[in-house]
């Protein structure tokens, strides 16, 4: 289906056909290489973790010599990690659970219902969710609500970033639905809103699966919301207890903070490796369509 | 009550009626209320407070558009706004360039495509922080990763002190962030040249067109939508980096990385200037909005060809 140029090579080659041969070399060779400049290093990053400083600056390119297992548990004990990973698993999951059930019933509203203004509101949605909010009247309305320095705020604040996106994702899905499913429901004496929960939704897992990992790697990486709304030690997610560790110890530990930085790391590489297509589709969702 | 049977059913099929006319407000309630509260209102309110003189602390004053005049006169706009500028041109040219290079190369390449793919894409996952502080080890001038790889191949002229020199440290971020997204943009390039009609190269090929001339006159114009998606989501990325520049360098050296978003943050929360900060973000939001505008403009416009 892509062989398209490949065609036209072999019409100008004639008879053997080492052109294309040559071409698929260098394409490949120049993949590899801007492969080996993003996986390189991140590999690096985790080799160096099991160094220990003095082989941080004398071992620069080569294997660790004796692996500083050390590291991680200095990196776990000093950093906080473990209550940084728990930090940031429930700001997550909150905020999927958040994004999923708004959305999605609004989404379907917007996908079967027509109603005054539906499209004035996603037009409003369409040209607000992109611009960047000002942050002083985001954190005083946030400390006007009491919400600041709790999972709630937090879990809010990341939502309603991820809300648009998300309703866009879960109409264009309910369109593709057939009409006939919900009027079937219907006949069968369900509410319109059961028709939904019961029928609806269970066939909706793909959608369902890209806003989730769309607002799951958002919520895990977001940075700059727990900077603004949290204050205490024991409420800083994953990514705002690395920043504070590297301001503390960075200069001094570097083989503890690529410790670090490999815990944080690692756990979602391997996730997202695993289920790369939906990782990769439900992070350019909104990007391309389908 | 002396009502027939008939118009109290009518009466309660008018309220049926009128109910099933109100129940689709109610399902996108929940989530408008949310965004309303948490996205529309801050951008509606912030534009009272961009009127005060306030430290977040004292009572606030009144004092008309004094701050946007200051943002006007103070010479860190211009340079800071420029930073942006300069920001967004190279990483969206780097990563645009890259990305679609890729993509035409792994479009041909069959073999080790998800391989490539998955690879490629890795960093997106990864949060900026990580990315960040990485880097920031990468470009350490004795013995980071990248000065020790120029002088290893014997390009001594080229070792920097990539974060710490002034005339520098803004493209170091500025290949932090490619490095970070190409992966990103080559995914979407890849979604657009899968859908572009084999017969359109067949038609141009019997037309004698060359390889040169089938990019030119197929691929880009065929590739106009993502092109569209991929330049506005750049450029968005660069006019509102904050993490990168807050993780890496501070704004610093001397401003030399200090971008809008970081300016906007330091101001508010280093310096305590509310109002100040407030206003400095309708600056941003109005240029933001400009140049999504322009770019929108230019980029639809710009398709001649049929």
């Amino acid at each position: 289906m892509s062989a398209a140029p490949f065609t036209k090579l072999d019409a100008k080659g004639g008879g053997i056909h080492w052109r294309p041969i040559l071409v698929t070399i260098f394409n490949h060779s120049i993949l590899i290489l801007f492969t080996l400049i993003i996986v390189y290093p991140v590999l690096w990053m985790i080799l160096a973790s099991f160094k220990s400083p003095g082989e941080l600056i004398s071992n620069i390119w080569g294997l660790p010599a004796d692996p500083a297992y050390q590291n991680y548990a200095d990196a776990w004990e000093k950093a906080k990690l473990g209550r940084a990973l728990l930090n940031s698993g429930i700001v997550s999951i909150g905020a999927v659970l958040v994004v999923v059930c708004l959305s999605s019933i609004a989404g379907y509203a917007f996908a079967k219902f027509s109603f005054r203004f539906s499209t004035v509101i996603l037009l409003v949605m369409v040209f607000t969710m992109q611009a960047p909010v000002p942050i002083i009247p985001f954190y005083v309305l946030f400390v006007r609500l009491k919400l600041t320095d709790s999972y709630l705020g937090l879990i809010l604040a990341i939502a309603s970033g991820t809300i648009p996106l998300a309703i866009f994702i879960f109409q264009a899905f309910f369109r593709s639905i057939p009409g006939e499913l919900r009027e079937a429901a219907k006949i069968d004496g369900c509410s319109e809103f059961s028709a939904f929960l019961r029928v609806v939704m269970p066939i909706s897992g793909p959608a369902v699966a890209t806003v989730s990992i769309l607002t799951f790697v958002g919520a895990w990486n977001e940075y700059f919301m727990p900077l603004l709304l949290i204050r205490s030690d024991e409420l800083r997610p994953l990514t705002l207890t690395i920043q504070v560790f590297f301001l503390q110890f960075g200069r001094a530990e570097w083989n503890v903070i690529f410790a670090t930085l490999s815990i944080a790391t690692i756990p979602i590489i391997v996730v997202y490796v695993f289920l790369q297509r939906w990782f990769i589709r439900g992070l350019t969702s909104g990007s391309i369509k389908g | 009550m002396p009502a027939t049977s008939l118009s109290k059913n009518s009466q309660f099929s008018q309220m049926r009626r009128r109910f099933s006319k109100l129940a689709p407000y109610l399902w996108v309630l929940p989530a408008l209320t949310v965004y309303g509260i948490f996205k529309l209102y801050p951008l509606v309110s912030g534009l009272q407070m961009s009127l005060l003189r306030w430290d977040g602390i004292e009572e606030p004053r009144y004092i008309g558009l004094r701050n946007f005049e200051k943002i006007l006169s103070d010479p860190m706009t211009g340079t800071v706004l420029m930073n942006n500028v300069h920001y967004a041109v190279g990483t969206v040219v780097g990563k645009i360039v890259l990305s679609l290079f890729l993509a035409i190369l792994l479009h041909q390449a069959l073999k080790g495509r998800t391989f490539y793919r998955t690879s490629l894409f890795m960093p997106v996952v990864m949060s900026f922080v990580v990315v960040g502080v990485l880097w920031s080890w990468l470009f350490n001038p004795q013995f980071g990763l990248i000065n020790s790889f120029l002088r290893g191949l014997g390009l001594e002229f080229l070792v920097q002190d990539w974060l710490g020199d002034a005339a520098v440290a803004l493209n170091s971020l500025i290949l932090v962030d490619i490095w970070k997204w190409y992966g990103f943009h080559m995914v979407i390039f890849l979604a657009g040249l899968q859908s572009i009609p084999d017969e359109l190269y067949e038609a141009a090929r019997i037309d004698g067109a060359s390889v040169w001339q089938q990019f030119r006159h197929v691929t880009l114009p065929m590739l106009q939508p993502v092109m569209i998606v991929n330049v506005t989501i750049s450029v968005m990325g660069a006019f509102n980096v904050f993490d990168i520049p807050f993780i890496m360098t501070a704004g610093g050296p001397a401003n030399a990385t200090n971008v809008m978003a970081l300016h906007i943050y330091i101001r508010g929360f280093k310096f305590y200037r509310f109002g100040f900060s407030a206003a400095l973000s309708y600056v941003l939001l109005v240029i933001v909005t400009l140049v999504a505008a322009i770019q929108l403009k230019l980029m639809t416009s710009g398709d001649n060809t049929d």
